[in-house]
């Protein structure tokens, strides 16, 4: 083998591993130790387009997490607990559905082809014997099937060259591929599963649901250090005028009014605090409100309270 | 003419151009073929309702099971959820015209809390609803709701004999809640 053949072998061989590295390592969904992020990692949300249960804010989401999790607490194993999802939600709600009929093709066409483009290759590349090259009948073209008695094309040097550039080209391919997706997932198990903001936004509106605001609002507070923001300011307002801290609330959405004065949600916030902390007032700055927003969806419902 | 062996495809070009040919006419007819309908969209065959039980709202008791030789209605709703104030009228409506004819509708409250539904339920004019809360969402997820608001139809043995992913309207209460109601 002369030293230049041997040196693209190994580039080739090296490029190769190189591929398979990458594609292994992207594909390995890395070090997850929360099992019901693991579960519901492996369930597709139903109301969302392409998005995991565990990744969607949807609330079915949410629901169908609080499951895997109560199911989790009852010692069922995650293959029990996708098994209830499927007979609930059809194979559908898999992340990856077993692969049936026509999308068994899917992953047999690209294996076939690639068998096939090596079988080419292998044919183009095989080292001649001698009297194959003088372009006769030899041993190895007698050993073709009849159907292909055309007299060898001659395969000349440019026919190998094309064969080791394209396939050095897809090999590049890969590899870079491979390595890109590394790089775009490696962050994924570096930082932690999520923003803990959102985390705790999400923790906060669950307890809004539950009725617990006390606790809800300190969360939004604890949020508030983070990432200080009117959105959340506003729900910590709505959160505390829930949990009947209408002094807290008038408080917490007096900051944000000060920083827009015509924040629609800010104007309901306080109008509806005052008619606890000074009723007098309440009025106008809830009309104002309904002068801003008039088909804000609380609308209705404040000109029903200014009515009565 | 040397028309014979040399003129036929080589095995290779055939096979290619065979695969070529059937993977482009997969990839039409996948295109063609569009997504999938949902199986939950249509009329499934008759199954056995999940369990459905607990307290309601009003601090009483609503058990399905407990339901049997009613047909019931299991709306499935929450305050946040615009199209669900919409369709709770209608509800309400088809709650008087037919629960003497065995008519039973009751509102599984997904992910709210029960000042917001008193509210709602206040608003639009059904305070007498059965309702049954679920916080977390828990049950609506063992009946396999895919958002809200979404509508089944129980029939007298306790079977899910159609359902309803968004609002429900006139036309479909009537076609598959009234033939399996009581004579009037």
């Amino acid at each position: 083998m002369s030293p230049r053949r041997s040196l693209r072998l190994l580039v080739v061989a090296a490029l190769l591993a190189a591929a398979a590295v990458g594609l292994l390592r992207s594909s390995s969904s890395g070090p997850d130790t929360d099992p019901v992020r693991t579960v519901a990692g492996g369930l597709r949300c139903p109301a969302c387009q392409g998005e995991s249960v565990a990744d969607s804010a949807s609330p079915i989401a949410a629901a169908m997490r609080q499951s895997v999790a109560e199911q989790l607490a009852q010692g069922r194993s995650p293959a029990e607990i996708r098994r209830w999802f499927v007979e609930r939600y059809g194979t559908d709600v898999l992340a990856d559905p077993p692969a049936r009929g026509v999308s068994l093709l899917l992953w047999a066409v690209p294996a076939l082809a690639l068998l096939a483009a090596g079988a080419a290759a292998l044919r183009t590349l095989r080292p001649r014997r001698p009297e194959e090259a003088a372009g006769r009948a030899g041993p190895v073209a007698r050993r073709r099937t009849p159907g292909s008695a055309a007299p060898p094309t001659p395969r000349g040097p440019t026919a190998r060259r094309l064969w080791w550039v394209s396939s050095a080209g897809v090999t590049l391919l890969v590899v870079a591929v491979a390595v890109a997706a590394g790089q775009t997932g490696r962050p994924a198990p570096a930082a932690p599963p999520a923003d803990p903001v959102a985390v705790t936004l999400q923790l906060a509106r669950d307890l809004e649901g539950q009725q617990r605001y006390d606790a809800a609002a300190a969360l939004y507070r604890e949020a508030l250090r983070d990432r200080p923001d009117d959105g959340i300011q506003l729900r910590l307002a709505f959160a505390l005028l829930r949990a009947d801290d209408a002094a807290g609330a008038e408080r917490a959405v007096r900051e944000v009014l000060a920083r827009s004065p015509e924040s629609p949600d800010g104007l309901l916030v306080l109008g509806l605090a005052q008619r606890r902390t000074r009723p007098a007032e309440a009025p106008s700055t809830l009309r104002r409100f309904l002068t801003l927003a008039p088909h804000h969806p609380a609308a209705a419902e404040i000109r029903r309270l200014l009515d009565s | 003419m040397t028309a014979g062996p040399a003129r036929r495809l080589p095995a290779g070009r055939l096979t290619a151009l065979l695969l070529v040919v059937t993977v482009g006419g997969l990839l039409a007819a996948g295109l063609r073929a569009g997504p999938e309908p949902s199986p939950a969209a249509g009329d499934p065959t008759p199954v056995p309702a999940p369990a459905l039980a607990g307290a309601t709202l009003d601090g009483g008791r609503f058990d399905l099971a407990g339901a049997r030789g009613q047909v019931v209605l299991v709306n499935v709703f929450a305050s946040w959820c615009g199209p669900c104030r919409d369709e709770l009228p209608l509800l309400a409506e088809a709650a008087r015209r037919w629960s003497p004819r065995g008519l039973r509708i009751v509102g599984l409250n997904l992910r709210d809390g029960p000042e917001a539904v008193r509210a709602l339920l206040a608003e639009t004019g059904v305070a007498d609803l059965t309702v049954l809360p679920d916080p977390d969402g828990i049950r609506a997820v063992a009946w396999g709701v895919r958002g809200v608001p979404e509508t089944f139809v129980v029939d007298r043995d306790g079977r899910i004999v159609a359902r309803r992913q968004g609002v429900v309207d006139r036309a479909w209460l009537d076609r598959w809640v009234a033939p399996r109601l009581a004579a009037p």
